[in-house]
Order: C-alpha cells, then sequence, then structure tokens
C-alpha cells in the first residue's frame, strides 16, 4: 500500500467511524441505565389481614393463599403474554397434577387468549408455555409477610407463620 | 391588484399555458406540482382499473398529518394525564371529540386503504414490468409491502396513546411478544427491555411509542411514501400504461402521444383533487356521526375479558392463542410463532411474490388476467382464510377467548 492510499483509507475509516460511533451514542442512550420502578421485593401487610383461601393482591398482580397457618404466593400474570389471570370456579375438583392427586377450590384462566392453569398454577389449557411460578414468601422482623418476586420457589413452597401478627 | 396577482402567481402558479409546450411545462415548472408526470395516459386514470386507491391513501395521511399535529397540542404523554387529556378532548375541548373521530376514522380508513389497494396491484399484476426495461415495479411492489407495515404499526402505536384498557393490554401483549423471541433470556427480554424502556410497561414505554407514533415513524412513512410515488414516474406510470405499448406491439402500429395520453394539468390534477374532497367527506361523514370509543383508564391489575385486539390484528391474536407447540418439555410459545415469526413469513412472502410470478406480459395492469389464474386463486385463498380466520375472532371468541355463538354471548363484541 502507498502512501495516499493509506491516506485515503484512513480518512475513509475515520468518516465511517465517526457515524457508526455516534449511532452507538444515540441507540445506546435509550436503554435506561436507571429505573423508577417500584422494588421486586415489597411488604404485604400482617398475615392475620388475609383470609383463608386465596386473595389477588392487585396492586402487586399476585394472589396470596392462606390454608391455617401457611401461607404462600402464586403470581397473577399470565405466562403466555403477561395478561392478569382470574380466579374461576374449579372445572373438576380433583386433578392430576405430574402425578399427584390435587384437590382445588379454584383455577386461573386468562381472559386473552384463554390460557388455563390449575389451582397451584399449574398449565394445563391454551396456549402459556409454562406454569404461573411461586415467589418467596418470608416473614420480616416487624412480623410483615414479605414477598420477593426475584426468587421463584417450587409447589411444595409453604410458609408456616406460628405468630399472625397485630 | 395586478401586483398583488403578480406576486401571487410567482409564487404558486408560475406558467400560464398558451399552447401545447407550455401546458407540458405548467407541470414541471411548478413546484408543487413537478412530481407529476406532464402528461398522463387515459388508462391510467380509469376508475375502475385502480380505484384511486393511492390518492385515497395520499389524501388520508394528509387529514392525519393536519389531525394529528393539531392533538399533540392537546395531548400529554404522561401515564397519569394521558387518559384524562382524551377525556377533554370528549368533553371540555371545543371540537375535540371532531378532531379524536376524524384522525381515528382516517387511521381506519387508511389501513383497509392500504390493504385494497394492496389486493388491487395484486389482482391486477400491477407490480410486473410488462417488457419495459427501465420499470422496477417488483421493488416499489416491497416498498409497498414495507409501507403496508409501517401503517399497521402507526396504528399500533397510536391507539396505545390514550392510555386506557385498550391501550394497556394491547402494548401489554405486544411488548411480551417481543419478550418471547427466542433464545428469551437473550434475544427477548432484551428486546422487551428496550421497546419498555424496563421491566414493565410504565411511563418510559408510553413516551417511547408516543415519539414513534408522532415522529419517527411518520417521517419514515413520508419518505418511503415519496419513494414509493417517485418510483411510479421512473417505471412509467401505472402498470396499465404498458397495454399501450403492447396492444401497439401487437398490430405493428407506432403509438402517438395524442392519441393515448392527455395534459396533467387539468386533467389528472382535477381527479386527484376531487378524490381528495371525496375522501375528505368520507372522513367528515363517519367523523360526524360515529363517535371513538374509549375504555376504562388502564389499570395493569385487571384485564378486560375477553381483551380483543383492533380487527386489523384479530388474526394475529387467534394465531397467537392457538400455534403454542409443546413436544414433551420443548416448547415454542405462540406468542413468538403466531404474533412474530409467522406474520413475518407471510409478509415475506407477499413482498417476494413478484418474482415468483413468470406470468407473460400481457398480464401486466389487467384485473384477473387468465395467465395469472393460479396466482389470484392463491393470493385469495390466502385472503378468505385472513378474512374468515377474523370474522371468527370477533364474533365467536368470547369470555376466555372461548368459542361462543355469538348470540349466546351476553356483551356485544368490541369491533374495532
Amino acid at each position: 500500500m502507498d502512501r495516499r492510499k493509506f491516506i485515503a483509507y484512513l480518512g475513509r475509516t475515520a468518516v465511517v467511524l465517526t457515524f457508526l460511533g455516534q449511532g452507538f451514542a444515540y441507540f445506546r442512550s435509550l436503554i435506561p441505565n436507571t429505573l423508577y420502578e417500584p422494588p421486586k421485593k415489597f411488604k404485604l401487610g400482617y398475615p392475620k389481614d388475609y383470609p383463608e383461601g386465596i386473595t389477588f393482591v392487585a396492586k402487586y398482580r399476585i394472589f396470596l393463599v392462606r390454608e391455617g397457618k401457611s401461607f404462600w404466593v402464586i403470581s397473577a400474570i399470565c405466562q403466555h403474554l403477561g395478561c392478569t389471570v382470574n380466579i374461576v370456579p374449579p372445572k373438576t375438583e380433583v386433578v392430576k397434577i405430574k402425578g399427584e392427586e390435587f384437590r382445588q377450590k379454584w383455577e386461573f384462566f386468562c381472559p386473552c387468549h384463554g390460557s388455563a392453569y390449575y389451582g397451584d398454577g399449574t398449565f394445563y389449557g391454551g396456549p402459556a408455555p409454562k406454569s404461573l411460578p411461586w415467589y418467596k414468601l418470608d416473614i420480616g422482623p416487624d412480623g410483615q409477610l414479605v414477598v420477593d418476586t426475584n426468587t421463584e420457589v417450587d409447589h411444595k413452597f409453604r410458609l408456616v407463620v406460628e405468630d399472625l401478627g397485630g | 391588484m395586478e401586483k398583488i396577482k403578480q406576486i401571487w402567481r410567482s409564487l404558486i402558479w408560475s406558467y400560464d399555458p398558451k399552447d401545447k409546450i407550455e401546458a407540458t411545462k405548467a407541470t414541471s415548472k411548478n413546484f408543487w406540482l413537478h412530481w407529476f408526470p406532464a402528461r398522463t395516459t387515459y388508462k391510467s386514470m380509469s376508475i375502475t382499473y385502480s380505484f384511486w386507491l393511492g390518492t385515497v391513501l395520499f389524501s388520508l395521511f394528509i387529514i392525519l398529518t393536519i389531525t394529528g399535529v393539531i392533538l399533540m397540542f392537546l395531548y400529554i404523554p404522561s401515564t397519569e394525564r394521558a387518559y384524562w387529556t382524551i377525556k377533554d378532548l370528549e368533553n371540555s375541548v371545543s371540537f375535540g371529540w371532531f378532531l379524536r373521530n376524524a384522525h381515528r376514522w382516517a387511521a381506519h380508513l387508511m389501513v383497509t386503504a392500504v390493504f385494497l389497494h394492496m389486493a388491487r396491484v395484486f389482482f391486477t399484476g400491477a407490480y410486473k414490468n410488462g417488457g419495459n426495461p427501465e420499470a422496477n415495479r417488483p421493488l416499489n411492489w416491497i416498498v409497498g409491502v414495507i409501507l403496508l407495515i409501517l401503517t399497521l404499526a402507526l396504528s399500533y402505536t397510536g391507539y396505545l396513546l390514550p392510555w386506557d384498557q385498550l391501550a394497556l393490554w394491547a402494548i401489554v401483549i405486544g411488548a411480551n411478544i417481543a419478550k418471547s423471541v427466542p433464545p428469551e433470556n437473550i434475544v427477548g427480554e432484551s428486546l422487551y427491555f428496550f421497546l419498555a424502556g424496563g421491566t414493565q410497561i410504565d411511563q418510559n414505554t408510553l413516551i417511547r411509542f408516543y415519539v414513534l407514533h408522532c415522529i419517527f415513524l411518520p417521517i419514515l412513512l413520508l419518505v418511503l411514501s415519496s419513494y414509493h410515488m417517485w418510483r411510479i414516474r421512473k417505471d412509467g406510470g401505472l402498470a396499465v400504461s404498458e397495454q399501450y405499448k403492447i396492444e401497439a406491439k401487437k398490430q405493428n402500429k407506432r403509438l402517438i402521444q395524442d392519441e393515448y395520453t392527455t395534459f396533467t394539468i387539468p386533467f389528472l390534477f382535477r381527479r386527484v383533487f376531487m378524490i381528495f374532497l371525496v375522501t375528505t367527506a368520507i372522513v367528515l361523514f363517519f367523523s360526524v356521526f360515529a363517535k371513538a370509543p374509549l375504555e376504562e383508564p388502564a389499570d395493569p391489575s385487571w384485564t378486560p375479558n375477553p381483551a380483543k385486539a383492533p380487527w386489523y390484528f384479530l388474526w394475529i391474536q387467534e394465531l397467537i392463542t392457538i400455534t403454542t407447540v409443546k413436544i414433551g418439555d420443548f416448547t415454542i410459545n405462540g406468542g413468538f410463532l403466531g404474533g412474530a415469526l409467522i406474520p413475518a413469513l407471510l409478509f415475506l412472502l407477499w413482498a417476494v411474490w413478484p418474482y415468483l410470478d413468470k406470468s407473460p406480459d400481457e398480464a401486466t395492469g389487467v384485473w384477473f388476467h387468465k395467465s395469472r389464474i393460479v396466482h389470484n386463486i392463491i393470493f385469495a385463498i390466502i385472503l378468505i382464510i385472513l378474512i374468515a380466520v377474523t370474522i371468527f375472532a370477533m364474533y365467536f371468541r368470547g369470555p376466555y377467548w372461548q368459542v361462543y355463538w355469538p348470540w349466546r354471548w351476553p356483551e356485544i363484541p368490541h369491533m374495532f
């Protein structure tokens, strides 16, 4: 490569890099670094405030289930395309989930594309690709329930609370 | 007075034709009209050939731009205030209802007209060059397919802005379709994050779609549609004009310009203006008599049951429902398959169709030419399937997207 060609090549490269660099800056600025979203870990109040059975916590789009002193949390966000599922009366009371019998008092149905989930969130119909996740539930030092939607737990998870608070 | 006339003329009508040559120059020397050809073929002005759908679309774009810019003064893209600025349009702003209705009806008509325009071009074989070595109509057809997608994108970003229940759930589903692009944890989630501007649908999302709707997409549409119209001229006018050359060649005659063309001004210009007036009249008629709906304010905690997309997206909603594939533990989300991949492949097939069409030159610019019968039948079948799926989703899908007979359904379905 002679000197003139080299300088011409350098010039062209500089022009291309100038515009690519700007393009990258414009694009990168649109990917936020700071989010002002509500935290993924939040308090749900005292266990005694929740009645037996299932409660829909609208603010956080989750279901809190209580059975005596046991508590667990199921997501209310359909795993298909993110609509909020509804609690409906069960089609059949006893269903088989992974070979085990499961007695259910409710099911979940999605209004958008008709995905159907059993009472524990296991999908069985419609287009949903997977089951409703369960989230880690804990009791905070102040006796309030704390949900961590960053951590998924399996369907055997139970939070047993001796002191119901208040 | 004479002075004012002179100034006016120098500004807008720079030429006053006194003979043929001057009449030709009247088009090319006028800034506003120079994108017209100087002469126009008689066949390309036939109503039953083109139904003037391209002109209708251009007229609708003008109406949408004018009403849209005024709406921009009256709308605030904030999740807290957007809904209430739309309510103000209905209840407080003078003629606010009219502005909103006109914008919305023009948008719905534009989606309809784009579909009809493409169907017309297909059935007339107008994407063919017809032996004209200078034409590149297949390219213009591809531009047309992109314009169709842009029109749909504009409609989609548009109906999100009122931030009512329809808007929120449309955007939730749209963003989650992006999230379902495999591999989901790399591509899907980055796409979602970029589209939504975060991990959930919120203020960042609204402002993104607002800018897309008001600036990015309209400018892209304007640039591409200008190219679309410029290409028509470079391709030698509407495809039907090729028929003159084909016929002359067959009969071994010479074409005499005066016999098959006439002056653009006033003959084409007058018709374009009339189509603009008719289009405006139709939009005004609908705007005065049919009110644009507004659902309840956006509420992420509950989804309307059923949550239906506008009519032109119902076929995708139906596809999304039925295309989740499960083979053992391996699952493909219907959101990706039916919501992105199948529509993308359909559009791709549609875009490359002219290159698969090997019919003879005579089939250029003729309705239902017999040599293209197979093409037309395949296209008609696809159209009929799409329309049938749309009607099914519109009238036979009830609460929880279950199949219902329309008369068994307690609520009147949302048509738009």
